[in-house]
């Protein structure tokens, strides 16, 4: 055996590192570097369930614009802001090793210690953008213009994906979760981005309406509440297709999921319809 | 003169009599260059006879020695104490059966029950081309194998099916996917769609997330990885 490789690779700058937490670096040293990444999306996409499902929750308030308010008060406070951010570097990590995947899968690229690099280098970059519009605060922007960019943006990688895909014998469904993807890489991204130009008390009910009300934000908004609660959707399929044992039990967790998204659809739906 | 190392081999057992497991610890002195098949067997000469454990042709070939060594599936015949001591920077080691078939006892598991994802995958030519005419055999161009010759060196020692991120209950496993792969590369193959039918479903290359623990760990060094995203990208 070439013990050699061990050390190569995208873990040679980081194995002394890995080598002192005692978790990772039995995986690391056991399974390999890539699959404690592949840990980290699934763990970072789960995060990203639940902050779309705070967040959401949050939006609720709208309709009623004293709780919303107070709800932007409490997003202001530093630990929501701190979590708020966390979130950002979750976000740039989650897609991006996404868009690594969908590059190695369907697209032939193997340079994957490079690709990795590109990950952690602009999800850093990123989530040092959010952090800076939220020191800066109030930055102006105009929505339409921003989610042109955004949106058209996405759909273009959506489609070169799809593209690639399309006509592969592959399960549509499958299809769908990579195309989904590619269109969240950039569109999530920029909603957080764009919710953080202008966050807390100065971003009020009034004016997040606007946002909304306008209709290519409002169809905006809704295709990528879509893609997200479907891309998710299939996240946890997938991960229960995996290890449940039975065909009842992952029937049943099929169901499950079905259930709580169509819910969360029908939720996110009313949400930007009737605002 | 050559280095000794003073080991320490926890290793599972189980005892189909009476249906119980147990964690064993051996320690014994070894020299650098013995393999952990020797280690086994210095076990059952000096320590203890009853201990279970399989190999066959002891020169990864056969894949039947394939153990968990520290949480890594490896082939026993092949590791080296020094690599292995190089390896994990420790000198005791915990040994336990792979996963991917019922242990029949101790170290030794169901091989037949491991290798019926093998058969379903078809490791054959389903439907071979027919010969053109006054041609006594095929002839595959240097470039076409170049492809997929890699993949033939697989001994099916299931290291990556027990490493798969995936596990191995729903996914028939990435050995077994690869051998269908394979037999899409062929051009002799004219059986295709049956292929597809597998690789291209809920317990074929869906469950695959390229984790690439499957080249990690391979004793063959095939990047077993590369060959399950061809079947992705449909690029046979």
């Amino acid at each position: 055996m070439r013990l050699e490789e061990e050390s190569q690779g995208i873990s040679a700058p980081l194995w002394p590192i890995l080598e002192k937490m005692p978790f990772l670096s039995r995986y690391a040293k056991t399974r390999g570097w890539y699959y404690v990444i592949s840990w980290l999306h699934r763990f970072s996409g789960i995060w990203l369930f639940i902050a779309l499902l705070v967040h959401l929750y949050t939006l609720s308030s709208l309709q009623t614009p004293d709780v919303f308010l107070s709800d932007m008060k409490i997003s202001i406070q530093p630990t929501f802001l701190f979590l708020a951010w966390a979130s950002s570097l979750v976000v740039g990590f989650h897609g991006l090793n996404g868009c690594r995947l969908i590059l190695y899968e369907l697209f032939g690229r193997r340079n994957d210690a490079e690709m990795t690099r590109w990950v952690f280098g602009l999800s850093t970059g990123y989530a040092a953008m959010v952090g800076l519009m939220m020191i800066m605060e109030n930055q102006q922007a105009s929505a339409f213009f921003f989610w042109l960019i955004a949106f058209f943006t996405g759909a273009i990688l959506a489609y070169v994906v799809a593209s690639r895909i399309w006509k592969r014998r592959h399960s549509l469904l499958w299809k769908l979760q990579r195309i989904s993807g590619a269109f969240l890489l950039i569109t999530v991204p920029a909603y957080l981005l764009f919710w953080f130009l202008n966050p807390g008390e100065a971003n009020g009910t009034h004016e997040t309406i606007l946002w909304i009300e306008n209709v290519f934000t409002r169809l905006v908004f809704l295709s990528v509440a879509i893609s997200a609660i479907y891309h998710a959707g299939y996240g946890l399929f997938s991960i229960a297709a995996d290890y449940l044992p039975s065909r009842i039990t992952k029937t049943g967790m099929t169901a499950l999921i079905t259930v709580v998204m169509t819910v969360v659809a029908v939720f996110a739906f009313r949400l930007i319809l009737c605002v | 003169m050559s280095k000794t190392y003073s080991l320490t081999l926890t290793i599972k057992r189980y005892d189909p009599e009476r249906s119980v497991s147990w964690f064993q610890t051996y320690r014994l002195e070894a020299g650098p260059i013995l393999r952990f098949v020797d280690l086994f067997r210095k076990i059952n000469v000096e320590l203890d006879a009853t201990l279970a454990w399989a190999s066959s042709c002891e020169h990864a070939q056969c894949g039947s020695c394939s153990v968990n060594i520290n949480g890594r599936p490896m082939l026993a015949c092949e590791l080296l104490v020094e690599n292995a001591v190089a390896l994990f920077g420790v000198t005791e080691f915990k040994i336990t059966p792979v996963s991917v078939a019922p242990v029949v006892r101790d170290l030794v598991v169901d091989w037949e029950k491991a290798y019926e994802r093998v058969h379903r995958s078809k490791p054959y030519l389903i439907k071979p081309k027919k010969l053109p005419p006054g041609m006594t055999g095929f002839r595959i161009s240097p470039a076409e194998l170049s492809r997929y010759e890699e993949a033939t060196r697989c001994i099916n020692c299931f290291c990556c099916a027990e490493a798969c991120i995936s596990g191995n209950r729903n996914f028939i496993g990435p050995n077994a996917a690869m051998a269908s792969i394979v037999r899409m590369m062929d051009p002799r193959e004219e059986g295709k769609d049956e292929r597809l039918n597998l690789l291209y479903s809920e317990e074929g290359i869906y469950r695959c997330h390229t984790s690439k623990a499957c080249s990690h760990v391979c004793p063959k060094k095939i990047d077993v990885a590369h060959f399950l995203a061809l079947a992705k990208e449909g690029a046979f």
